[in-house]
């Protein structure tokens, strides 16, 4: 009887075995780097209304944080400036510039200027920024250097396992509570964050939930 | 040695029972037990779809969704702030305000939560007078009825679209003659600005006539009171004082009927343990179950027309015994019909109250005729309450013309445009009027309403009406304190207000809003500086500013007179009774849906009404109901196909010359010869939720059959009527879950409640699961009083407000799949035909052996270290082992996308209509997560609440030690609701909390403790305080379950075998099998 398979195909499952195992591993290592917050969220730096740059107002005016974002110590949502807010010095320093265009015509119709969006957490977690630079974390942890950057990216994933790194760690995070607005603020040279982070976290009694209920509600 | 414990076999003829099946053990309500959502098994075989189809079907959807891969791109969202920052406005943050909702009673002081300016959730106001706090399910539900997108938005002439303009001008057109021809009819109101602007019209117009109608208003009491103390008197009673109570006809524990601060006083002087006083008693006489009923320590079942002979019967012997004249000549006057009431009951009930005059209350329904009302003031006179319980004011009140003046005056042709202020008589007006043709006769007709109702589509001119949310106002509450209405947002629709209509019509330069309400306060407060203003408006109320007590005589003359006019029983005629729904009030809720699906108190029948027949009657008039083990009867005739869970015969109900039609069910507790039926439902022809739903009982009441209609007969159909019911999806199995003593009982033995039934057999017990350590300071628990539970559905709706429970509909129902998070277990004890009633809360009980944790092949729901059971929506992937593993079955299902499909559509799949109604998205709290298809969700425990306390800790701590700052303390959505202050929330390891204190209370039991889940929600059990001369008097508070007891009790003690050991162990055992349930 005459074979029915040639000689070839004696390897041929053994060959499908490797080509499907790699294709497998390809697809794993592919979704893991790929469709993970850290490559599809960091980095995100969509074109806003307004060319609002943060190098200008934090690094050479030196300007608070909290000059616009004014609710974060007292609210869970860390409000973006009214208009007014944007107004209360614009109307005498670069009032005709062309790039405030759409402020001022936000101020004189009234109508809000859409802001894009970048840090976003889903509908079904609920972050506080109000306990958080209450206790000890700065805006630096989260947003990364906001003074440095003229136009604003997303520059941590923010998913989940990144906030579940910092709550089950807090010591790499927690700085004297003068230095959270501080984008710039180095550990003193003879300590290190993390002897300084362990001795707030001792002395506040810093505990962030790592439980479900913490976050989702 | 194997343990094994098995649950208690059910028994056959329980002595507590939910429905009338379980009592019979009828074999297909056993077999429809076995499944965990009844329905839901089966829903492939009954759409037809076959595994395979539904195969090919999804792979066909998958390979659809491929061809939409655009959709992978990141979604751009945006960040709108103000343009300029509001006052106060924290984006995120809550703001609260004080206001308050008018009722027909007085009003519900309110503090509204508003979120980014928009108010999400209404709670009480602790801070006013007449309030601890709490609020009934209608207050809870304004909130729906503020967003629902089936409001009326526009102005309409002869159903065509108008605008304000031609409004003012054809208001500007009446404004030249001396009111000759114009009538106002508005609702019975305590609002001293609309006093003020309607004596302002008055003085413009001298003929107008102002006339009021609310088809439940309190008529009949004021009535009464004139004749028996003279005009605007009215007695407020303080039920802290009270230590006997008799209802006749009266529901005032349930907080629909007469508003919250009744309730509170009583519910006070109901804890068994107190310094000094007694523990109070109560007697209620009705003819249906109330909540008042379900909480009575001796209840007679009563037919309303009988209501007038057991007053004269019992005024009879209590002017016998306090020997007062003027009582007994009231009484003697009253007309003696012939009746078969238990006058050792009367005779006993009269003794007790004569024992502690001057420390007792008798009151009357508002509905129960005005001769009666009459005949109850004389007895409170006779026993000394008049000035002491009952404080006596004088109200401010103007008199208003009747209804039936306006229908005179209409039909003489005296009235040629007529304003109806809100209300619908076109609906609800005494059939007899027949107010839908009235108001054809007259030539311009105005109706200011929130809806397009019927009286909207008989008169010339619909106004949007602005909810009472969205607009200034003030009321006094039933005491007479003054209390603010505030705006808590603009009117969504340019809703108009009553007091706006009022003042354009007096043809005033218009002050609006806040200008008309200072004016009034100005006077009240005798000055009113803006300090005191603005103080009004923060907390909500004018201090001491309630009516002042006033010293009376009772006219026995006059209010004699009155009683000669009562009319007799008769006491071989049925009767047709007319109730308040729980659900649609009058009919004024009907398109909320939060209040239809809401289970009725006691029938637990949701988005229907039905007429109420006792058992006795219902076979003697041949309604084979519901009860009587039709489902098997159905499931055959329609060869197995249909899974009805309850159908009822539609009956015919008719007074000789009008008949309607209605679905009757038969109702424990219901006095025979007698049916009731609630108002407000079966409209046709309007829009939305309101058609069809229900049975219309309103064409056979009539001008002298407010409360009930004598003498009508009742037809059987061959037709049936499907209901959905929810207390029929589950069984308690024999098993001591609600448990109840009598004080005596109690006095003997304080931890009676510790050791019933299976609870006096337990053995040790351990868990073999490692459980995760509760290692927070903080420890969440809850306890729930029965004994002040009146189950008057508050907390229900308050926790569908603020957890974002969504509505499923009628069908769903009867799928057992109602999303409600926190329900009342109604029982029955004891016979069937007059039973006692207890209401139970259920909420997941948060146990720290949690049964549903151990299933979960997700970990979608684990334990937080502060004790909460928590639900991830996102991890959760629908399997519902969690819900099969709840013993509590609290869990709750999302079968459908119910918060984003239309309910009529849920089973279209993709081809519903999609999303939510603008105006529906503002009325969810921003704080919960919206649930959606496929995710089990249970109490939380109010997670957003805790959270927000722990984090404003925090926030406050700062760098300093957490632990050094207390926890600010707040309430939970239903505990702050409850009325009675029944359920109390806090952190269970702080011995000074008061949930410690009531959780180290004797009365305290666990729900299945054999099962070792060790729940964080502790029931106190019901203390009964029975007289024990009264007759049945053995038979009060014997709601003990009784799986322990009879044949079953036997095999129980056989399986326990080393138990028995530490079962003796236990206190007097004779004593926790005393009840006379054998």
């Amino acid at each position: 009887m005459a074979n029915f398979f040639p000689k070839w195909t004696n390897w041929l499952p053994l060959k499908l075995v490797i080509c499907a195992g790699a294709l497998v591993t390809a697809i794993a290592g592919g979704l893991t780097y790929y469709f993970t917050p850290k490559y599809t969220r960091v980095g995100y730096e969509p074109n806003q209304p307004v060319p609002f740059s943060h190098v200008i107002h934090v690094q050479q005016l030196g300007m608070d944080c909290r000059y616009c974002h004014s609710f974060v110590e007292v609210a869970s949502h860390s409000n973006v400036p009214t208009t007014q807010t944007c107004m209360a010095c614009h109307t005498q320093i670069k009032a005709d510039s062309p790039k405030l265009a759409a402020v001022r015509e936000s101020w004189k119709t009234g109508q809000p200027v859409n802001w894009v969006r970048i840090h976003q957490v889903p509908d079904y977690t609920y972050f506080n920024h109000a306990v958080h630079v209450n206790r000890g974390v700065s805006c630096y942890s989260c947003h990364g250097a906001v003074n440095e950057m003229k136009v604003v990216y997303q520059h941590e994933p923010q998913s989940m396992s990144w906030c579940l790194d910092c709550h089950r760690a807090p010591e790499n995070h927690l700085r004297p509570p003068s230095e959270i607005f501080n984008m710039a603020w180095k550990p003193p040279a003879d300590t290190t964050q993390r002897e300084i982070g362990l001795k707030f976290k001792e002395e506040w009694e810093v505990n962030p939930p790592v439980t479900c209920g913490g976050c989702h509600r | 040695m194997k343990k094994n414990l098995n649950h208690p076999a059910p028994e056959k003829n329980p002595r507590i029972w939910r429905s009338l099946r379980e009592r019979e053990n009828d074999p297909e309500f056993l077999k429809h037990l076995q499944t965990e959502f009844p329905r839901g098994a089966d829903v492939y075989e009954e759409s037809g779809l076959s595994k395979r189809e539904f195969m090919k079907l999804m792979g066909a959807s998958i390979a659809l969704a491929g061809v939409g891969l655009a959709g992978c791109r990141r979604p751009e969202s945006y960040l709108v702030p103000f343009t300029k920052g509001v006052e106060f406005a924290i984006p995120g943050k809550f703001l609260y305000y004080a206001t308050s909702m008018p009722a027909r009673y007085g009003a519900v002081p309110l503090i509204a939560t508003t979120s980014d300016g928009r108010p999400t959730k209404l709670e009480g106001n602790p801070l006013h007078p007449f309030s601890n706090g709490g609020t009934d399910s209608f207050a809870q539900a304004e909130i729906l009825n503020l967003y629902d997108p089936h409001r009326s938005k526009q102005i309409t002439d002869k159903g065509q679209p108008s605008d304000s303009a031609a409004l003012d001008a054809f208001v500007q057109s009446l404004q030249n003659n001396a009111g000759d021809g114009l009538a106002i009819l508005a609702e019975p109101k305590n609002s001293p600005t609309r006093d003020r602007l309607r004596a302002a019209l008055q003085a413009k117009f001298p003929k107008l006539l102002w006339a009021e109608y609310d088809p439940l208003a309190a008529t009949a009491t004021n009535e009464a009171n004139e004749a028996s103390f003279g005009p605007n008197i009215r007695l407020v009673p303080n039920f802290k004082l009270a230590d006997v109570v008799v209802a006749i006809g009266s529901d005032f524990l349930n907080p629909i009927e007469t508003g919250i601060g009744f309730a509170q006083g009583f519910a006070a002087r109901r804890n068994p343990e107190q310094n000094g006083t007694p523990m109070n008693r109560l007697y209620a006489v009705e003819n249906h179950f109330t909540v008042t009923g379900g909480m009575a320590d001796h209840r007679l079942r009563c037919r309303a027309s009988e209501l007038g002979e057991f007053t004269r019967q019992l005024a009879l012997t209590v002017a016998d015994k306090t020997k007062d004249a003027n009582l007994a000549a009231v009484a003697q006057a009253f007309p003696e019909s012939k009746s078969s009431l238990d006058s050792q009951w009367i005779k006993e009930c009269a003794n007790d109250l004569a024992s502690k005059s001057g420390r007792s209350i008798v009151i009357a329904g508002p509905l129960t005729p005005a001769p009666l009302q009459a005949l109850v003031n004389g007895i409170n006179s006779a026993l000394g309450n008049i000035g002491t319980t009952l404080a006596v004011v004088k109200t401010d009140a103007l008199d208003a013309a009747s209804i039936e003046d306006l229908a005179a005056a209409i039909n003489k042709g005296a009235v040629k445009t007529l304003f109806v202020l809100g209300g619908n008589p076109a609906q609800n007006a005494p059939a007899n009027l027949d107010f839908a043709a009235l108001l054809s006769k007259v030539s311009d007709t105005v109706h200011l309403g929130l809806f397009e109702d019927e009286t909207a589509k008989a008169c010339r001119w619909h106004v949007p009406a602005a909810h009472f949310l969205e607009t200034w106002g003030d009321v006094r509450t039933f005491d007479g304190s003054y209390t603010s209405v505030q705006p808590m947002i603009l009117p969504l629709w340019n809703g108009l207000s009553e007091l706006e209509l009022l003042n354009k019509l007096a043809g005033a330069p218009a002050p609006e809003g806040p200008a008309l309400v200072r004016a009034t306060f100005n006077q009240v407060a005798k000055g009113g500086s803006d300090e005191a203003w603005n103080t009004f408006l923060r907390d909500g109320f004018l201090p001491s500013s309630a009516f002042a007590p006033v010293k009376v005589a009772f006219n026995a003359s006059s209010a004699a007179a009155l009683a000669k006019q009562a009319p007799t029983a008769n006491p071989n005629a049925l009767e047709l009774v007319f109730l308040q729904s729980s659900s649609v009030d009058d009919g004024r809720y009907a398109n909320n849906s939060w209040l239809v699906e809401t289970p009725d108190f006691v029938t637990k029948v949701t988005w229907d009404n039905a007429v109420l027949v006792s058992p006795a009657t219902a076979k003697k008039l041949g309604i084979k109901a519901n009860n009587f083990n039709v489902l098997g009867d159905i499931a055959e005739k329609m060869g197995n196909e249909v899974n009805y869970d309850l159908v009822a015969d539609i009956v015919e109900i008719s007074d000789g010359k009008k008949t309607i039609e209605a679905a009757a069910i038969v109702a424990p507790g219901h006095a025979d010869d007698s049916l009731s039926i609630a108002l407000g439902y079966g409209r046709k022809g309007v829009s939305a939720l309101m058609d069809n739903v229900g049975f219309d009982a309103y064409p056979l009441r009539s001008t002298g059959s407010m409360l009930f209609l004598g003498g009508v007969s009742l037809k059987v159909t061959d037709r049936d009527y499907p209901l959905a019911q929810t207390q029929e999806h589950r069984s308690m199995e024999g098993r001591d879950l609600v448990r109840e003593g009598t004080l005596d009982r109690y006095d003997k033995d304080k931890a009676f409640a510790q050791t019933m039934g299976m609870d006096s057999h337990i053995p040790p017990n351990i868990s073999l699961y490692t459980h995760p350590e509760l290692t927070s300071k903080e420890q969440w628990g809850m306890t729930v009083d029965l004994n002040t539970c009146t189950g008057c559905n508050a907390c229900v709706v308050a926790c569908q407000a603020e957890n974002n429970v969504p509505v499923v509909g009628k069908d769903q129902v009867r799928k057992n799949r109602d999303m409600a998070w926190i329900r009342l277990d109604r029982y029955f004890a004891g016979d069937a035909e007059d039973p006692e009633m207890l209401s139970q809360a259920i909420m997941c009980q948060h146990c720290e052996n949690a049964p549903c944790e151990t299933v979960c092949p997700v970990n979608a729901t684990v334990h937080s270290e502060d004790g909460l059971n928590l639900m991830a929506y996102n991890r959760c992937i629908g399997t519902r082992y969690c819900a099969n593993n709840c013993p509590w079955k609290v869990r709750r299902f999302n079968y459908f996308d119910y918060n984003q499909r239309p309910i009529d559509e849920l089973y279209w799949g993709p081809l519903a209509k999609k999303g939510m109604a603008d105006s529906l998205k503002m009325a969810k709290n921003p704080n919960v997560t919206v649930r959606m298809r496929g995710v089990m969700e249970k109490c939380t425990f109010c997670i957003q609440r805790i959270e927000e306390a722990k984090i404003s800790r925090l926030v406050e701590a700062g760098p300093t030690p957490a632990s050094e700052t207390p926890i600010s303390s707040f309430k939970v959505a239903c505990q702050q609701a409850c009325p009675n202050d029944s359920l109390v929330f806090g952190d269970i390891a702080n011995p000074k909390s008061r949930v410690s204190q009531m959780r180290k209370d004797p009365r305290g039991y666990v729900m299945f403790k054999y099962l070792n889940a060790t729940p964080r929600v502790t029931y106190l059990a019901r203390i009964k305080n029975p007289n024990p001369k009264m007759p049945g008097a053995d038979q009060v508070g014997m709601a003990n379950g009784s799986g322990h007891h009879g044949d079953a009790h036997a095999a129980d003690h056989g399986s326990h075998g080393a138990a028995h050991d530490n079962h003796n162990a236990q206190p007097p055992h004779g004593d926790a099998h005393a009840p006379a349930a054998h």
